[in-house]
């Protein structure tokens, strides 16, 4: 037979299909006769030419019906507009018109068969029998590339129809017994997939190797290996993830070994990755980190030092500083170097001068962290001179995160480092100098207080009203009264509540006050505050 | 040409040409390029977290330039940083509304014109798509929030639609990734046949895409676009996230009378062209867009196509669009 009464045969054999497809479909859904609809049509388009020029639309029936004829057509392209217009009507009847059109001689009605069946599953009509989805998946083996990758990208989709568990009735020795039926792969579908493992496409091995978890299947392990020596590096990526439950398999660790110098940067930090999760179950794998930690990039060999150290190696100086001059080197934190920052705790005691340089690193972000870290392992409020110059870092976040790890753990504070807090041009800096008034001498407080009661930023005001009724400066209560009238509510309740806390002067002040300025903002949670206390007044 | 960028752009970081190659070892003393992004409601409504940061290394690896990759989060204008930085860059889509106090609007006013760039991304946003934030399409207009918000600022200027030679999409890269950027054999199919000749011919001819913009004092001072986020962001083995599938248009010899009368209970939308006129996009609520009737009166239907070389292809063409942004925005 020549090729070309080959194709008649296989069209006329498709229309065959489609006919049984349609009659079944249609005589189902109680549709009008296909003769009349087809009239119809023609009627909606004459209709249309004799009146307002609206077009009629069909209904979904209809539209149903024309494209099943469609398919039947000798032309290619109609075939293919109809597949491609079937897949708006997600619908069982037209996902049932497209499984058909899987046949169709051509690969262009195929690939838009299997795209409008993509968009009819992405639309909720899922086809579970197991016999029209082992035909969508059959196509796996496919000659036109597109429609290999279409059906290996379907298989999460695909995966409830193909693998239906049961029950099963046997008869063993004539007696009836019922057991569960595993949901597995037919023979053949299975064949087809261990061959699709390895297709000339690397998109159909890449979603291959992705979805056969879902497929209950077991990779044969010479498919494992030669997946890891692929030539394509996104195949080798998601063949490494997939390594975890292949790492005790002869030959595994050696060819994750090989990558290990693999020219690609991603792929050698998906080998460091996986050999990390590895290295718990089966310690042979830190010889992959090993090979990392003289990797050319510094990032990965880092990241491999910092493994290493939670793994229990310990580094030599060298390493350590191979890890400094890492950091030091980054314009700030990306996901490599965030997760080195991340692990240098499992350095021990070298960690502490790698965090001291780093807190003059130029990112911001990365200098506040390392400060962080630095007063903590160093319990750095023992000392102002190694926090001090973190409260003159121009970025807000690092003196926020510094100060946030020496508050309320400062115990004492000399007359000079006291001094550089209050000329410091951060507000921040400011009230937390205001705060300090609470550790230092109280003749220092008496020397320097004025100039925080003078500060343009209201908290910092706030917080020295607070402090020296706290230490009962002298002079403070004057300080308190003329307070109350400050613009500031802060200001105000700072001072109501310093007076308050003295029953001898400042109550009686405070009482004063209410009955002097009734109207003030202050007065009326005075008042309450006093009669809480039993004044009136 | 990239040579001289790069050069460029390393001189304008204050950052040796060799910044950022995979073995280099020196650090330097000057503060890194800091790109801000504001962020309102306190971070809750982020779509793409992984973008910005990704796109700014991509940046460093690949034209040599300082861009520290940790954005500054801002979460007003009215943040005294905002001045320190050349950049600032928005997802109109994370915002929670676009209600900004007069302070903030003279802020961003001034910044503006002291030669601040403000890249809104999602700034525009085709009708149909409505609170569906995932989806990218080229429509030729600002959204209207960002139109009146822009309305207070410079009542006197409007965008208009960058022209398809705009210097802006050819900065660094240009042309359509091929198969040695996207990583592939010479032999290997980039994409479905019919969605190559779609996307170069239609989609993003010679590597642009739909934006517009408004000059201010004679500069290109702030560009809008469809999201292009979503193509920005990479794992940390260099694999693209998440996965982009693409919306192209296709047609068939009967389309124009098929498609006229094919069952349809829906709405339809208008959507702004490139030369000014309108698409009408035949909907179904819950579902992605049918067809499109053009003014030509052709008809054509969408169809979606997803997988990895689609993925793949989307984040490549979405980075390199974004690195020609904002290295505009650098040398300009």
């Amino acid at each position: 037979m020549d090729l070309a009464k080959k194709r008649r045969f296989k069209v006329k054999d498709c229309r065959v299909v489609y006919c049984l497809l349609a009659l079944s479909i249609f005589s189902k859904g109680g549709a009008q006769p296909t003769q009349t609809v087809a009239e119809e049509f023609l009627k909606v388009e004459s209709n249309q030419s004799i009146s307002s020029g609206v077009p009629v639309r069909t209904s979904i029936d209809q539209t149903l019906e024309i494209a099943s004829q469609k398919l039947l057509s000798g032309e290619e392209s109609e075939r293919v507009a109809a597949a491609k217009l079937l897949g708006k009507y997600s619908l069982r009847n037209s996902s049932l018109l497209l499984i058909g059109a899987l046949d169709d001689p051509s690969p262009l009605v195929r690939r838009a068969a299997l795209v409008s069946l993509v968009e009819h599953y992405n639309n909720g009509q899922i086809i579970y029998e197991a016999a029209l989805v082992e035909k969508i998946y059959a196509r796996l083996g496919d000659s036109d590339v597109e429609v290999r990758r279409e059906v290996s990208a379907l298989i999460p989709r695909l995966v409830p129809g193909l693998l239906q568990s049961g029950m099963e009735k046997l008869e063993i020795n004539g007696r009836v017994v019922y057991g569960s039926r595993h949901g597995k792969l037919r023979p053949d579908l299975d064949k087809l997939t261990q061959d699709a493992l390895l297709d000339s496409d690397s998109i159909v091995r890449q979603n291959l190797l992705r979805n056969h978890f879902s497929l209950r299947l077991q990779i044969h392990p010479a498919t494992m290996v030669a997946l890891l020596e692929d030539k394509d590096s996104r195949v080798l990526l998601v063949a490494l993830d997939q390594v975890r439950i292949y790492g005790r398999i002869p030959g595994i660790f050696e060819q994750v070994k090989k990558l290990a110098i693999h020219p690609e940067l991603g792929v050698r930090a998906k080998v460091l990755q996986v050999s990390r999760n590895l290295s718990r179950s089966y310690p042979l794998y830190r010889d992959v980190l090993r090979v990392l930690l003289n990797d050319g990039n510094r990032g990965l060999a880092a990241q491999s030092a910092v493994e290493l150290a939670r793994l229990g190696d310990s580094l030599s100086a060298k390493t350590v500083r191979m890890i400094s001059a890492y950091l030091l080197s980054v314009q700030g934190l990306d996901e490599f170097s965030e997760k080195v920052f991340n692990g240098l705790s499992a350095l021990g005691p070298n960690s502490t001068e790698v965090y001291r340089e780093l807190t003059e690193h130029p990112s911001g972000r990365l200098r506040a962290v390392a400060w962080q870290n630095y007063l903590t392992q160093t319990k750095g409020w023992k000392d102002a001179k190694i926090w001090l110059p973190a409260t003159k870092d121009r970025d807000s976040e690092v003196r926020q995160l510094a100060l946030g790890a020496i508050r309320g753990r400062v115990e004492q504070l000399g007359e000079d480092d006291l001094n550089s807090l209050i000329e410091s041009r951060y507000k921040d800096v400011r009230a937390f100098a205001a705060e300090c008034l609470l550790v230092v001498e109280l003749k220092i407080v008496e020397n320097m207080f004025l100039e925080l009661l003078i500060d343009e930023d209201g908290l910092v005001r706030t917080t020295t009203l607070r402090v020296l009724a706290k230490r009962r400066v002298s002079g403070w209560m004057k300080v308190h009264i003329r307070s109350l009238l400050d613009p500031n509510y802060a200001i105000q309740r700072a001072a109501m509540d310093g007076l308050l806390s003295e029953s001898k002067v400042g109550v009686p002040a405070l009482l004063d006050f209410v009955r002097a300025h009734p109207t003030e903002s202050i007065s009326s949670l005075a008042r309450q505050e006093l009669q809480r206390l039993g004044y009136r007044p | 040409m990239k040579k001289y960028i790069c050069i460029l752009l390393g001189l304008i970081s204050g950052v040796s040409a060799v910044v950022g190659s995979d073995e280099w070892s020196g650090s330097s003393d000057l503060a890194s390029i800091r790109v801000m992004q504001l962020r309102r409601d306190g971070g809750n409504r982020i779509r793409y977290p992984d973008a910005l940061p990704s796109l700014l290394e991509l940046m460093n690896e690949q034209a040599r330039v300082g861009f520290d990759p940790d954005p500054l989060f801002i979460d007003t204008l009215t943040d005294g940083r905002l001045f320190d930085n050349p950049i600032l860059y928005l997802n109109c889509d994370e915002l929670p509304n676009f209600d900004f106090s007069p302070e903030e609007n003279e802020a961003l006013r001034r910044y503006l014109k002291l030669g601040g760039f403000l890249y809104l991304d999602a700034g525009i946003k085709a009708s149909f798509l409505g609170a569906d934030m995932g989806h990218s399409y080229a429509a030729w207009e600002e959204r209207p929030e960002v139109r009146e918000w822009f309305a207070q600022l410079f009542p006197e200027s409007l965008f208009s639609p960058l022209p398809r030679n705009h210097e802006i999409f050819r900065t660094f890269y240009k042309g359509l990734p091929d198969n040695e950027y996207l990583r592939l054999e010479e032999n290997q199919k980039r994409l479905p046949d019919t969605v190559l000749t779609f996307v170069e011919q239609e989609k993003w001819p010679q590597a642009t895409y739909s934006f517009v913009g408004m000059k201010v004092n004679g500069r290109l001072a702030c560009v809008a676009s469809p999201i292009c986020a979503m193509g920005w962001g990479r794992d940390e083995f260099g694999s693209w996230v998440p996965p982009i599938s693409f919306r192209i248009r296709e047609s068939a010899e009967d389309f124009d009378e098929t498609l006229k009368l094919a069952s349809f209970q829906g709405k339809t939308y208008e959507v702004t062209r490139e030369d000014g006129l309108k698409d009408i996009i035949y909907t179904i609520p819950g579902k992605r867009p049918l067809w499109v009737r053009e003014p030509t009166e052709r008809w054509r239907i969408f169809k979606y196509y997803s997988g990895e070389e689609i993925s793949d292809y989307a984040h490549s063409f979405y980075a390199r669009l974004g690195m020609n942004v904002f290295l505009y925005a650098l040398l300009n």
